[in-house]
């Protein structure tokens, strides 16, 4: 059986109805002269506003421009190949990722405590959650030193509970979470804040427990900036070097790092600069390829949803 | 003896800082609706919250069909509680958000039961879009069948048709009015629309700042005594405070006034107002307005300005032209004042 179709207006080489609008061209004019067009005004405040912005945009790429000139191709090969930095890297990576880990279990519940909660001393906490931001890096390795060396008040437990804090991963993943985890806590603060309230209030009231409404809207609703938050703390401690030259020059075996003695990629890169500059030049190279493709991809997988923020996930 | 069914509110007192709202003591039916009514910041959302459970009620008693439930968590209270901006989940789909009750409950048959309620309320043309992607109309649709698929036992719905264009509330009024009959459940809704408390309720409860000023049926509220909010719900354009008056006093009208006011003033119902253009009178056209119910003219007599309505395509006066105001004193109403200030 031929099914009805819907009538559609045909094609037809010829016209039918009345002609279109459309006025004629012709090659002599009819009618009045026509008004010469306006002379485009050059607007002035894009302009400023551009070439502002874009000598700020130089002077972040222009440094890596000469890095990767300076370095060229056969360095970065060399570079890349070079099996001690490898290991650096690997370790800068996997030390990192402990860190960022640690920084998001404790900084998400710091940021939801700010967000959600008014109780005396809140301005101060906030402060202290700035201290790590505006405190020179190396300051911040003394001050861990001083604080965790094994005669110390607080060193000595540490040192008799058997965690090696100087040189070893304990401390990088200190030093890197101290510098970081503020920006864990101060983005997932801020997207805590932007999430309706009215929003946990409609899921209590459709049957979710304050746990449940928690999971399932106000996780998912910051999940993006605790994304942001957490990858700015990885670049954090990636980039950090002040800190490691105090706490953790060199990077002995022990837990979790199973060996072989290795540093952070920058401070391995600081030590050869001393050294052998043009080497260090194509180290730095490849680390920066490694950070900015890690960057990258995980904007990437924000960007395209990752399940949990996209509302898939819970329940 | 409370009736078993349906939602009953006993002697409920909620303190929030330096408000005070209650004791309210209500009981809806299945089936029926109650409009909460009054001016902003009477506590018509903080009633309905506190009944929801996201307000700790400070005295009193929530019971829904007979079992208390003003110590169970919100969760546990079996309430569809329809926010005013109706707390649709921006990063869900229209089906994940109405299938939301039912994950979170853990029921099997959550995906079959999703879809008839999309299919009840028109949403299955847009089961996949975001909140954000509907327009006014479809997100209430969306809340309503996100509220109901929770089975609730009761309806508290906070402003259900506020920012609706006039043929959307229809549709949605239609859809209301024959949601309640067919689910049979008590609804309360806070509204300040006459129009939808018109529709919907079959009593209204009017607060004013935190006291219930009255409670009964939509016709008993025409005789009860009235305040400025009631009188403006119920259409009443001419209301005069005592300040007002005392400009007016020297007048015969002025003085008619002022012997019918009440502590918050007159109100003036359209039956209470003669007038007629011509010579002779002290008053005088003021202003002619076109309104969606026909015209409106205004007219000045000394310092008071009195609006009435009139019928027909051309309002037949022109602005400036002498007009004499009669009053019929046995149709003025007085006015209460505000609540607490008496």
């Amino acid at each position: 059986m031929a099914a009805v179709q819907p009538s559609r207006p045909r094609r037809r080489w010829f016209r039918v109805g009345p002609k279109s609008p459309q006025p004629r061209r012709r090659w002599f004019r009819v009618g009045p002269k026509p008004p010469r067009p306006r002379r485009r005004k050059i607007r002035v405040a894009p302009i400023i506003a551009g070439a502002l912005s874009a000598s700020l945009v130089a002077l972040f790429v222009l440094p890596l421009v000469a890095l990767f000139g300076d370095a060229g191709l056969a360095g970065l090969v060399a570079a890349a190949g070079n099996r001690t930095f490898q290991t650096t890297v690997v370790y800068t990576l996997f030390a990192s990722a402990i860190a960022v880990f640690l920084g998001v279990l404790t900084g998400v519940p710091l940021g939801y405590v700010l967000a959600r909660y008014r109780f005396r001393g809140r301005a101060l906490l906030e402060s202290v959650v700035l201290v790590p931001v505006v405190i020179p890096h190396l300051v911040v390795g003394l001050s861990l030193l001083l604080l965790l060396e094994p005669n110390a008040p607080l060193g000595r437990y540490v040192a008799r509970a058997g965690i090696p804090v100087l040189d070893a991963t304990a401390g990088v993943v200190l030093v890197m979470l101290y510098v970081g985890a503020s920006y864990v806590v101060l983005s997932s603060e801020t997207a805590f804040r932007a999430v309706d309230p009215e929003l946990i209030e409609a899921a209590r009231s459709l049957g979710a427990t304050p746990t449940e409404a928690f999971l399932s809207v106000t996780l998912p609703s910051a999940g993006r900036a605790i994304v942001t938050g957490a990858l700015l703390m990885w670049a954090r401690g990636v980039s950090e070097v002040g800190g490691f030259l105090v706490l953790a020059y060199a990077v002995y075996p022990s837990f979790p790092w199973p060996g072989p003695v290795t540093n952070t990629s920058s401070v391995f890169i600081f030590n050869y600069y001393g050294i052998d500059p043009s080497a260090a030049i194509g180290f730095a190279g490849i680390l920066v390829l490694v950070s900015l493709a890690i960057f990258l991809g995980v904007r990437l997988l924000d960007r395209t949803g990752l399940a949990w923020s996209r509302g898939g996930w819970f329940p | 003896m409370v009736p078993v069914s349906g939602l009953a509110l006993d002697g409920v007192v909620v303190r929030r800082g330096g408000f005070a709202l209650g004791p309210v003591g209500l009981s809806v039916a299945p089936g029926t609706a109650t409009a909460l009514l009054g001016p902003s910041g009477a506590g018509k959302t903080t009633l309905l919250r506190a009944v929801a459970g996201f307000l700790p009620l400070d005295a009193g008693e929530v019971r829904l069909d007979g079992r208390r439930v003003d110590e169970l968590p919100p969760e546990r209270r079996r309430f569809g509680f329809v926010p005013p901006n109706l707390g649709l989940f921006p990063h869900r789909r229209v089906r994940q958000n109405v299938a939301y009750p039912l994950a979170i409950a853990g029921r099997p048959d959550a995906a079959a039961r999703t879809r008839q309620w999309i299919e009840r309320f028109g949403l299955a043309r847009l089961a996949d879009r975001y909140p954000a992607e509907l327009s006014t109309g479809e997100r209430q649709r969306v809340a309503m069948a996100r509220a109901l698929a929770a089975e609730p036992a009761a309806l508290l719905w906070d402003e259900p048709l506020a920012a609706l264009d006039v043929e959307g509330r229809e549709v949605l009024l239609g859809l209301l009015q024959e949601l309640l009959d067919s689910v049979r459940l008590p609804l309360v809704l806070v509204t300040h629309d006459p129009s939808t408390a018109a529709a919907l309720a079959s009593a209204y409860v009017v607060l004013d700042a935190g006291r219930v000023r009255f409670a009964g049926s939509p016709r008993a509220l025409a005789d009860a005594p009235l305040d400025r909010f009631t009188a403006r719900f119920l259409g009443y354009d001419n209301l005069y405070s005592r300040d007002d008056l005392a400009a007016a006093g020297a007048m015969p009208i002025g003085r008619a006034l002022l012997a019918a006011a009440g502590p918050g003033g007159v109100a003036v119902p359209p039956s209470a107002l003669r007038w007629r253009a011509g010579p002779g009178g002290s008053g005088a056209v003021a202003g002619v307005r076109s309104t969606p119910a026909g015209w409106v003219v205004a007219l000045r007599d000394g310092p008071l300005l009195f609006r009435v309505r009139v019928d027909g395509p051309v309002p037949g006066v022109r602005v400036g032209e002498t007009v004499a105001l009669e009053l019929d004193p046995a149709a003025l109403r007085p006015l209460d004042g505000p609540a607490g200030a008496a």
